[in-house]
């Protein structure tokens, strides 16, 4: 019973389902398997003559999932379409790729019963192969990772950019104050860092800030740590769950190991080589304070660093 | 009397209930995980009076499965989540060891599924106590601002009747809860009544 609708009577339709790259079976309401396309011959091993009239769980030398089972049952119960996606069964019927790896086919399915003119129901269906839109969603997926990562990396020095701190400050102050930890911030100022671009140009100066970069990075031990940089030769550091002594002693260890990078300075008012300043401060349990006040603290204690006399560490507290 | 009386709610609402009970043992099944889903309260309204207090789903972004039954009568029927606990459903489905970045590739077919299986579960048990035969499109999902989904319900010409029921799914006891619509013509809806009092008649 071919609706003329869709094509014209005499239609070879054995061409047409065999043609379609897509599975397609029907069975009867007792399952017995009255359709097989080439495609499903092709993926599953198993030709139609030999699974018509047969129950179709013994087309598959495995048994079929249950859940797969009770979906026919319920699309023929229900007389309703039932979907199954791949996401919840990634591999209902024991089909393979037929390209050189042979690896199963990753599936969705579409059950739709179908009311025959005598009134019984059968039911259509139909085996899509996912697993290149699964490829291609996991492409999608990785350049957008990627470009995550660009949005909130500083491209000279790969320490996170202004953006991205910001953001995670936010969150990080939140958490403190509802779970009562301290929360510490370090800013970092690279001392006559104009002069030393104007005498060594800009070049030089790019690499002395990926120097300091550095430094700060290998002083950093904890995953939950993160510094940014915050300007051109401005950094900030967040400290979670750090006390204001060990936020100090990180301080100090960093100001140390730039000093001890002895990258020369002929230019700095203070020292033959590259210095900075760093201020400290942190937000003790049950201070209520915002994050823009927090962080203007910090800036006071770079800026009394810098007062005191540069290439040293200040803490000023709340 | 162009509306459903709270008779006809009452009894819509034990039969959906059953429907729920099916959707759930479905569930189970496909998540090896006792899933429990119920409908506790159910409303019904003109399709203008909807809005944000009535929907009563407190978030701008929402996830819709839609399918359309037709039959003794039509019905655009949807289930309805806040795309945060689509996502949560979705990851106590798959297991918690996929990241969210992976689900969200997995949501749209995921959540046609998962919808299908309940909207299906509601329907057919009412076909079943009204004794009707219904039939249905293909389910499609949609994630839509609150405000535009509202909008269009509103707007929409067709419909002018709407039924709103409340769902509480459990899944590895977390707890969501959804709504399920249903948006009828005067004539669908007029229809409907007449089956429910004939069904009511004989009981």
């Amino acid at each position: 019973m071919m609706p003329h609708s869709v094509a014209p009577q005499g239609y070879d339709w054995a061409q047409l389902f065999n043609a379609l790259n897509t599975g397609i079976i029907l069975v009867d309401s007792k399952g017995h398997v009255l359709l097989w396309n080439d495609w499903m011959s092709r993926h599953s091993g198993v030709n139609s003559e030999q699974i018509l009239n047969h129950h179709l769980s013994d087309a598959f030398s495995e048994t079929l999932p249950k859940s797969f089972i009770a979906a026919i049952n319920r699309a023929l119960s229900t007389r309703l379409p039932v979907v199954l996606s791949n996401a919840l069964h990634k591999f209902p019927l024991p089909l393979f790729s037929t390209a050189g790896s042979g690896e199963r086919i990753s599936q969705s399915i579409v059950l739709s019963p179908l009311k025959q003119a005598q009134g019984e129901l059968i039911c259509l269906i139909q085996v899509t192969d996912s697993s290149t839109s699964i490829k291609r969603e996991k492409m999608l997926r990785d350049h957008s990772e990627l470009h995550k990562k660009d949005a909130s990396t500083d491209p000279l020095t790969g320490l996170y950019n202004r953006r991205f701190f910001d953001a995670q400050y936010a969150i990080q102050m939140m958490q403190a104050q509802q779970q009562h930890t301290t929360l510490s911030l370090i800013m970092l100022d690279v001392d006559y860092f104009k002069n030393y671009n104007d005498h060594y140009g800009h070049i030089a100066g790019d690499s002395a800030i990926i120097a300091v970069a550095n430094c700060i990075r290998s002083k950093l031990q904890r995953s939950s740590d993160l510094a940014a940089r915050y300007g051109g030769e401005e950094f900030v550091i967040m400290l979670p769950n750090s006390t204001p002594a060990v936020a100090q002693s990180i301080a100090e260890n960093i100001r140390k190991a730039v000093t001890d990078l002895k990258i020369a300075h002929i230019n700095s008012m203070i020292a033959s080589h590259i210095t900075v300043s760093l201020g400290v401060s942190s937000c003790l349990p049950g201070v209520k304070v915002d994050t823009v006040t927090f962080l203007k603290n910090t800036d006071l204690a770079l800026y009394a660093a810098k007062q005191k006399g540069r290439n040293q560490v200040q803490y000023l507290p709340l | 009397m162009d509306k459903l009386t709270d008779l006809h709610l009452d009894a819509l609402s034990e039969v959906f209930n059953i429907g729920a009970g099916r959707a759930a043992a479905s569930l189970s099944e496909i998540v090896a995980e006792e899933v429990k889903l119920s409908v506790p309260s159910i409303e019904f309204r003109k399709c203008a009076e909807l809005n944000a207090k009535v929907l009563s789903l407190d978030q701008s972004q929402l996830g819709v499965v839609k399918q359309k039954f037709s039959g003794a009568f039509t019905a655009d029927a949807s289930l309805l989540f806040t795309e945060e606990s689509a996502l949560e459903i979705m990851r106590d489905m798959m297991g918690s060891q996929i990241s969210i970045e992976e689900l969200a590739e997995f949501e749209q077919e995921a959540m046609c599924e998962l919808g299908n299986i309940i909207l299906n579960a509601c329907l057919s048990a009412m076909a079943d106590m009204l004794e009707i035969e219904l039939e249905s499109s293909l389910p499609s999902y949609t994630v839509s601002n609150s405000d535009d989904y509202i909008q269009s319900i509103i707007g929409g010409e067709d419909q002018t009747y709407i039924m709103i029921l409340h769902i509480d799914l459990e899944i590895e006891r977390r707890q969501v809860n959804g709504r399920l619509i249903f948006l009828f013509s005067s004539s669908s809806l007029s229809t409907l009544r007449l089956q429910i009092d004939t069904f009511l008649q004989k009981i």
